[in-house]
């Protein structure tokens, strides 16, 4: 049973797009009202990503897209919007929107406003605590046998929240009496942890007079008498003074009545929550206003796009029916009755379905074939050569991710040299006169634009050898389509590739280069107007070959100027031959890389390595960069490197433990004679670093097995306390799947392509039952009756392999179900996160209707 | 026509959305410059101004073009914010253009966190008689279903309905009175706002 559940891995993914806040209110102190907003995205408390602030505005727009692995369980997803203070030391927190993982899905997709709340620090929350609750028969000081004690053991916490930078944290337990009264007893504090083992026991009578000494307790009948009614423990930081104390979260216990005190009788483990609104101090006038605002006040609303899948990944056999389904489209009859034009034509959000057949199809090397006999469809049906492909169709999306997957390497190679020069420079290059004030200055602004153009022209021209020999066949195969289809068309032949290579690939890549990793800074208002600029001079020159007319009719007055420069015959010529030879037939791309290509890089914080003899091993922030021949590290970007480790130095790179150096989100780089230890800034920077190392070195022949999962400090390794510094490790280092398609993994976008067929099954057992079938697909009077029928019967193949895999995974849930024990470490009481283990995509009679068991459906 | 009036002229901001192939350069350009483009160079995004005199009311129009491609839609929301009326286009002879009106139309009222904005359903191409494959009655459903105004248009020479669509959305923009008394009251209360807080 338990194995079962450990072969289902979940993977997260979260994307999110800031878009913009409104109706914020203006600040009501210093000379300006408006405000410099900026926001947080964070994983409960962790910040993970941080947009540019915007200047002066009670309405800013960030439009900032985001999107990352979820590598940790977490409960809120948080977005706090800040007010920068140039004055002030500290920005100061406008408010948030929190919103909680399982409502995360219902939200996919589609821009939604949410409500911003108000912050402060009693509703900063994150962590668990464990708890364990019992009573026991009063000692014998009583004379009456009824009364009880209530026993507490406060055992620890773990994830507790950081409050600038440290945590020391202690418990206050409080017993409320039906009376009234309260009494409060507290734990010692524990050091710079955010996780404090506690483990210690308080006793509580089980009934209490008031205001009389307790132990002279002779009326116990009397009216004032007060049973137990509730059990408070809350977390605090321990501030320097005592009224500095900060509210780190508490849990709650009801422990009226004999009823909830039997239930509340065990050990368990709680989220903790944020403070109970009775229990906060009132607001008062010396509170900073922004900071705490009565709840009814609107502090503004903010504009988000966010998309969570969480995919329940099962073992590769049980994707099988499904892969060959999908992969049999090839071989199918005609490509317009095969299982990926169907699917295709049924989910209408074509980017979706386009990500995981792409991925699939060029895991197992299908992409070529399939791309072709899709375009082979579109082209046939096209009536007008001069709109190939340029249209949002299943083919189009699916060459965007192709193109996406197989070269950004060359993209980045071919155009991040001259992009740096843009965002270095920071030259203006506007040449619409009625966009800028001084017109002396447009005659230096089209000779900038006119460098910058000529430098990508070039990189893009020149670039054609290194372009990817996958996506070369492509284009092969496109270009011999066109020439098929319009023998007498001979611009047409040019224009298929230049419409994907030019329009959906270089042109949306300069325009927005953060949304293709070709940057990671902030783009301001100017920068922007020059990515268009050149953005558009490149895409109508690589539109130049394929215009039937040489009077090119330029849309913008303005853009003549640029035109009449670069729109020659020698440019011409070069975007035709550029264009031959990525379309080329024969494979002459056998041209290695051999500059490098950098794959990430950012700031992090490093130990001392221990190079210098003496010396202290300190931590200091440096600049890492990652390329395809070395990991090396300087003072800052740009400056020179003061470490430069080769891949092949590479032996193992793992997480390190964070009691090694009681720091989060570190992890070491083990080479040959000592360890790197690295911190990233958060948790999903950390991930990211891991598995681009793993994925780089994992081809290294002196790649270790076994290593230390803690440091060696003061003698000893933490983690099996051998004093021997070359000690062969003692745990076995994380086994990545070893696949020859490292990055792709195929079993999870199966898995995707399964929930988007279920997302959609409504739609085809539509398809299938009325005869519709034949009304959408006999519509374009290009299918035969034989056509119709292998459709209908790609349907039910479709709908059976959905039924049986959707049977599995409701068998998984149900066990998961089961197995789940609320109270435990990994399911704390506390959320109601046992309505996401009950959650399920189909509604149970849909499924019993058409099960696998069931004999009336199969095919015939 | 009369000579347009010198003193400050409202600037109406147009923007033309659809999907890749379906006109949305043609009809600008058929409008701005009275003619037709054969050649087809797919648009990033360009931008037109013009003095325009709508129903005896002249106004500075400010057309912005715009990419139909996906791979740019990450540039949408920001021209779809600054928008004061929309050009919602598709080709009668693409049925895939038909079917994605609706997702501009969504999107449009989600950024600007309405129910209704103007905007203005556009059948283009109606001059390809035989390829047709959205009917004019399929059409007006549809427009019907989002509560807008529809329209057929042919950039082709001679040109169908270009300047009465650009008109279109002229008036539909000046006949909002809500939505001017919203703005203005918002604009009130922000003052009044700042008054009691200081």
């Amino acid at each position: 049973m338990a194995d079962e559940i450990f072969k289902v891995r979940t993977e997260e993914r979260l994307k999110i797009k800031i878009g913009e806040a409104k109706n914020l209110l203006c600040r009501n102190h210093g000379s300006s009202l408006h405000r410099d907003v900026y926001c947080i995205l964070s994983l409960d408390q962790e910040e993970i990503f941080r947009t540019s602030t915007i200047e002066k505005t009670l309405s800013p727009f960030f439009g900032e897209e985001f999107q990352f692995e979820v590598p940790r369980k977490f409960r809120y997803l948080s977005i706090y919007l800040y007010d920068r203070d140039r004055h002030l030391k500290q920005d100061k927190v406008i408010g948030k929107v929190a919103i909680k993982r399982q409502d995360l899905a219902s939200y996919n997709n589609k821009d939604h406003w949410f409500t911003i709340k108000a912050v402060d620090a009693d509703s900063e929350v994150q962590g668990k605590a464990n708890i364990d609750i019992r009573f026991e028969p009063a000692n014998n000081r009583h004379k009456l046998s009824c009364q009880k004690r209530l026993l507490v053991r406060v055992v620890e916490c773990s994830d507790l929240t950081l409050k600038n930078g440290s945590c020391d944290p202690f418990a206050l337990v409080s017993v409320l009496y039906s009376n009234g009264k309260r009494i409060s007893k507290r734990t010692k504090v524990r050091k710079k942890t955010v996780c404090p083992q506690f483990d210690e026991i308080f006793e509580f009578d089980g009934s209490v007079g008031q205001d009389k000494d307790k132990n002279s307790s002779y009326t116990v009948c009397s009216e004032n008498e007060g049973e137990i009614c509730e059990l408070h423990i809350s977390f605090w930081h321990d501030g320097p003074s005592m009224g500095d104390d900060v509210f780190l979260g508490e849990v709650r216990v009801q422990l009226q009545g004999l009823q909830q005190q039997n239930a509340a009788l065990r050990n368990a483990w709680y989220f903790l929550q944020p403070r109970s609104t009775k229990d906060r101090p009132m607001p008062s006038c010396a509170t900073p206003p922004g900071t705490r605002l009565s709840v009814n006040s609107t502090l503004g609303s903010l504009r988000l796009n966010v998309q969570y899948t969480a995919d329940h990944v099962f073992p590769s056999y049980d994707y099988e029916p499904l892969r060959t389904l999908l992969l049999q489209s090839i071989h199918s009859r005609s490509i317009s009755s095969s299982a990926v034009q169907i699917l295709g034509d049924i989910v209408s959000n074509k980017t979706e379905i386009a990500q995981p057949l792409v991925r699939i199809f060029v895991y197992h090397d299908q992409i070529v074939p399939i791309i072709r006999l899709l375009a082979e469809k579109e082209i046939s049906s096209l009536t007008d050569p001069t709109t190939i492909f340029r249209g949002n169709t299943l083919v189009s999306k699916m060459m965007d991710e192709a193109m996406r997957l197989i070269g950004l390497q060359y993209l980045h190679k071919t155009l991040r040299p001259t992009l740096d020069l843009v965002f270095n420079e920071k030259k203006s290059c506007e040449i619409d006169i009625t966009r800028i004030k001084d017109t002396n200055l447009a005659k230096t602004n089209l000779a900038n634009l006119k460098e910058y153009v000529q430098k990508i022209f070039k990189a893009i021209t020149q670039s054609a050898v290194h372009c990817p020999a996958l996506m070369c066949q492509i284009f092969h195969n496109l270009r011999e389509c066109a020439t098929t289809y319009f023998p007498n068309n001979r611009e047409v032949r040019y224009s298929v590739i230049s419409g994907f290579i030019f329009l959906r690939f270089f042109a949306p890549a300069i325009l927005g280069p953060r949304l293709f990793d070709l940057t990671t800074e902030q783009i301001d208002c100017q920068t922007n107007r020059t990515l268009t600029l050149i953005s558009k001079t490149i895409q109508s020159l690589g539109n130049l070959v394929s215009c039937r007319s040489m009077q090119q009719v330029c849309k913008e007055e303005y853009m003549e100027c640029v035109y009449k420069e670069f729109f020659t015959d020698q440019h011409m010529q070069a975007v035709r031959q550029f264009l031959e030879i990525i379309s080329a037939s024969s494979n002459l791309q056998t041209v290695t890389i051999d500059t490098p290509v950098t794959l990430k890089e950012g700031t992090m914080i490093k130990r001392a390595q221990g190079r210098k003899r003496f010396g202290r091993k300190n931590f200091k922030q440096r600049y890492f960069k990652l390329t395809t021949h070395d990991l090396s590290y300087s003072k800052t970007k740009g400056r020179e490197a003061l470490c430069q480790i080769p891949l092949s130095n590479i032996l193992a790179v793992e997480k390190l433990a964070e009691r090694s150096f009681k720091m989060k989100n570190m992890f070491q780089i083990v080479q040959p004679e000592r360890a790197l230890y690295v911190q990233a800034a958060n948790c999903v920077e950390e991930k990211e670093w891991i598995d681009l190392l793993t994925k780089i070195c994992q081809t290294n022949s002196n790649r270790l097995e076994k290593y230390h999962p803690c440091a060696f400090i003061n003698g000893q390794w933490l983690c099996c306390k051998s004093p021997n510094e070359l000690a062969p490790g003692c745990n076995a280092v994380s086994c990545p799947e070893n696949n020859l398609h490292m990055t792709l993994d195929p079993e999870r976008d199966l898995q995707r392509m399964h929930s988007l067929i279920i997302s959609n099954i409504s739609g085809i057992e539509r398809l299938l039952t009325s005869r519709e079938c034949s009304s959408v697909y006999g519509a374009d009077g290009c299918l035969t009756f034989e056509d119709m029928e292998s459709c209908h019967h790609t349907l039910k193949q479709i709908l059976e392999v959905a039924y049986q895999l959707e049977h599995k995974h409701r068998t998984y849930q149900r066990m998961l179900a089961r197995e789940t024990k609320y109270g435990s470490k990994a399911a704390p009481f506390g959320d109601d996160n046992y309505l996401l283990a009950s959650r399920m995509n189909l509604d149970s009679a849909l499924l019993r209707r058409h099960g696998p068991t069931e004999p009336s459906f199969s095919i015939s | 026509m009369t000579r347009p009036p010198n003193e400050n002229l409202p600037t109406i901001k147009l923007v033309v959305v659809g999907d890749g192939g379906v006109g949305k350069s043609a009809i600008t350009i058929q409008f701005f410059q009275k003619m037709f483009v054969t050649d087809y160079d797919p648009t990033i995004e360009d931008s037109y101004l013009q003095h325009v005199e709508v129903d005896g009311q002249w106004c500075i129009l400010d057309v912005l073009d715009t990419a139909g491609q996906e791979e740019f839609s990450a540039m949408r929301e920001q021209y779809m914010r600054k928008g004061d009326g929309f050009l919602l286009v598709y080709s009668v002879t693409d049925k895939n253009s038909y079917e994605n009106i609706i997702h501009f139309h969504t999107q449009i009222l989600r950024v600007k966190d309405r129910d209704v904005y103007p905007m203005l359903l556009v059948a283009n191409k109606v001059d390809l008689v035989h390829l047709r494959k959205i009917t004019e009655e399929q059409g007006r459903e549809l427009a019907h279903k989002l509560g807008i105004p529809y329209i057929e248009t042919s950039a082709k020479d001679p040109p169908l309905n270009i300047d009465a669509t650009f008109h279109e959305v002229v008036r539909i923009i000046r006949n909002q009175p809500q939505a001017e008394l919203e703005k203005r009251k918002k604009k009130k209360l922000q003052v009044l706002n700042k008054c009691v807080l200081q």
